[in-house]
């Protein structure tokens, strides 16, 4: 009796064939997940924003027309102007990375840059500075 | 082939085991209420329910430090550090326990970076503050203090007139023209303070942050796996580093932000004790530390010590590390920093 039968052969390496091919899947693509950017309200998510569609636009949010925000081609996001009197979350310029944040605490905006799907165990947890 | 199928079995169920235990969800909550900046929680749970539930005590437990630590606002039934200056050269103050167990780490501290961070610098602070809000709501008719009026001020900041009197918790100040300001040092002993209750509570895992001020709780999957803190270049938001942290504080102190302008040129709110000027040494100081009030009053006092007394002081030490942004941009790092940055 041989150990192997051709059958075997061929479950075996559709196995491990299927498998290679699910963790390269993964591996691809939630590592470079495209990212989104959240705009909350008083704590509440208020507006997502695609970050991937390679345009540049402004646009506000209906709780507050005062703050106006600017997408990049580049992928990037900002507070392009607001009422605010001290202007930090002007300061705090584009941010495109996980993990990056800004706020107009005035106006109680945060604007915050996620991953569209699922987060990756490398990714930044919070980025300060 | 039967050993083969056994083999793919045995696999495919520790694989799923291990599934089950890598299960958690990701979480993050934000707050806008707290230290007039922005506070984040984030943790990998079973539950939306368990996170709230352990979001919540975090919200409650630094809002009460809000309270306590505010220089600006009373609120009822509370005898804040707002309390203790209002009653400066007056009468002592009956306050809880964690306004005294802060002012004592903050003089502690004080003695030991040689006087670069000071918790009494009220009365100096107080018109830097006044004269930049003025220029911002005003920017044409922006001006600097006169450097008579910051000295004047500087007279009534000496810290060991701060007296603290244990056996009746109180805290007076003795010159009645000295104010406390807390902001170098209040947020990160906070985060701190809430860090340890978390871990009391069973908590083994999660990220603080209040306005930058990060203390990791355990590990990212409680297993050793780091938490990875960003940390952005002043001049251009791009990564200037990524560290990679379990059980410890990152805290950056920095001039980008909360500033005004004066014929052209920008002074920022970190003020040098010595100077009684803005310090201009660097552009940011990132401190690593496992206690997160110490590394936010570290952040605050090596930045305003030149570099060589700065890199010397944190080599000192032991278990805390720094990274400086020179003003031309240059990064200068302490002997180990390096052994927090995460490569790949």
């Amino acid at each position: 009796m041989r150990f192997f039968k051709r059958t075997d052969i061929i479950i075996v390496s559709s196995i491990l064939l299927i498998s290679l091919a699910i963790w390269v899947f993964y591996g691809l693509f939630y590592a470079d997940t495209p990212v989104m950017a959240e705009i909350y309200y008083e704590s509440r998510l208020v507006e997502r924003v695609d970050l991937g569609k390679n345009e540049d636009r402004v646009f506000t949010i209906p709780q507050n027309e005062h703050v106006v925000f600017r997408v990049f081609r580049d992928g990037s996001i900002c507070f392009e102007e607001s009422d605010c009197r001290d202007r930090i979350c002007i300061r705090s310029g584009k941010l495109k990375t996980v993990g990056q944040s800004a706020a107009c605490l005035p106006n109680k905006i945060i604007l915050k840059i996620v991953r569209k799907d699922r987060y990756s165990k490398d990714d930044p947890d919070i980025i300060i500075g | 082939m039967k050993k083969i199928i056994s083999l793919l079995l045995a696999l495919s169920f520790s694989l799923t085991l291990s599934g089950c235990r890598q299960g958690k969800k990701r979480y993050e909550a934000q707050f806008l209420q707290l230290f007039d900046t922005v506070t984040t929680v984030v943790a990998y749970m079973d539950s939306k329910d368990g996170f709230t539930e352990f979001s919540s005590m975090i919200r409650d437990t630094l809002n009460t430090y809000h309270q306590l630590y505010d220089i600006y606002h009373d609120y009822d039934g509370v005898q804040n550090i707002k309390t203790i200056n209002d009653n400066a050269g007056k009468r002592p103050v009956k306050v809880d326990n964690r306004i005294i167990e802060l002012l004592k780490f903050s003089k502690r501290t004080y003695a030991e970076t040689g006087g670069r961070c000071n918790i009494a610098l009220g009365a100096v602070l107080k018109i830097w503050h006044d004269y930049r809000e003025a220029g911002i709501d005003n920017p044409e008719s922006a001006v600097l203090p006169e450097m008579d009026e910051l000295k004047e001020a500087a007279r009534h900041t000496d810290i060991d007139k701060i007296i603290i009197d244990e056996e009746n918790s109180t805290v007076f100040l003795s010159d009645p023209k000295m104010s406390l300001d807390v902001g170098a040092v209040a947020k990160g002993y906070a985060v701190e303070q809430t860090a340890r209750l978390a871990q009391e509570k069973g908590y083994d895992s999660a990220l603080i942050s209040v306005g930058g001020n990060v203390r990791a709780i355990g590990s990212k999957d409680g297993k050793g796996k780091p938490w990875n803190i960003g940390v952005q270049n002043p001049d251009d938001n791009s990564e200037l580093l990524m560290t990679e942290i379990s059980g410890r504080s990152v805290v950056t102190s920095g001039i980008y932000q909360r500033y005004y302008t004066v014929n052209g040129r920008e002074y920022h709110h970190i003020i040098d004790p010595q100077t009684l000027m803005p310090s201009e040494y660097y552009k940011a100081v990132t401190i690593i530390c496992p206690d997160s009030g110490m590394a936010d009053y570290l952040s605050t006092a090596v930045f305003n010590m030149p570099y060589e007394e700065g890199l010397a002081y944190i080599n000192s030490l032991s278990g805390v590390e720094a990274v400086w942004v020179m003003r031309d941009g240059e990064v200068r790092y302490s002997d180990n920093f390096k052994q927090y940055v995460k490569s790949d």
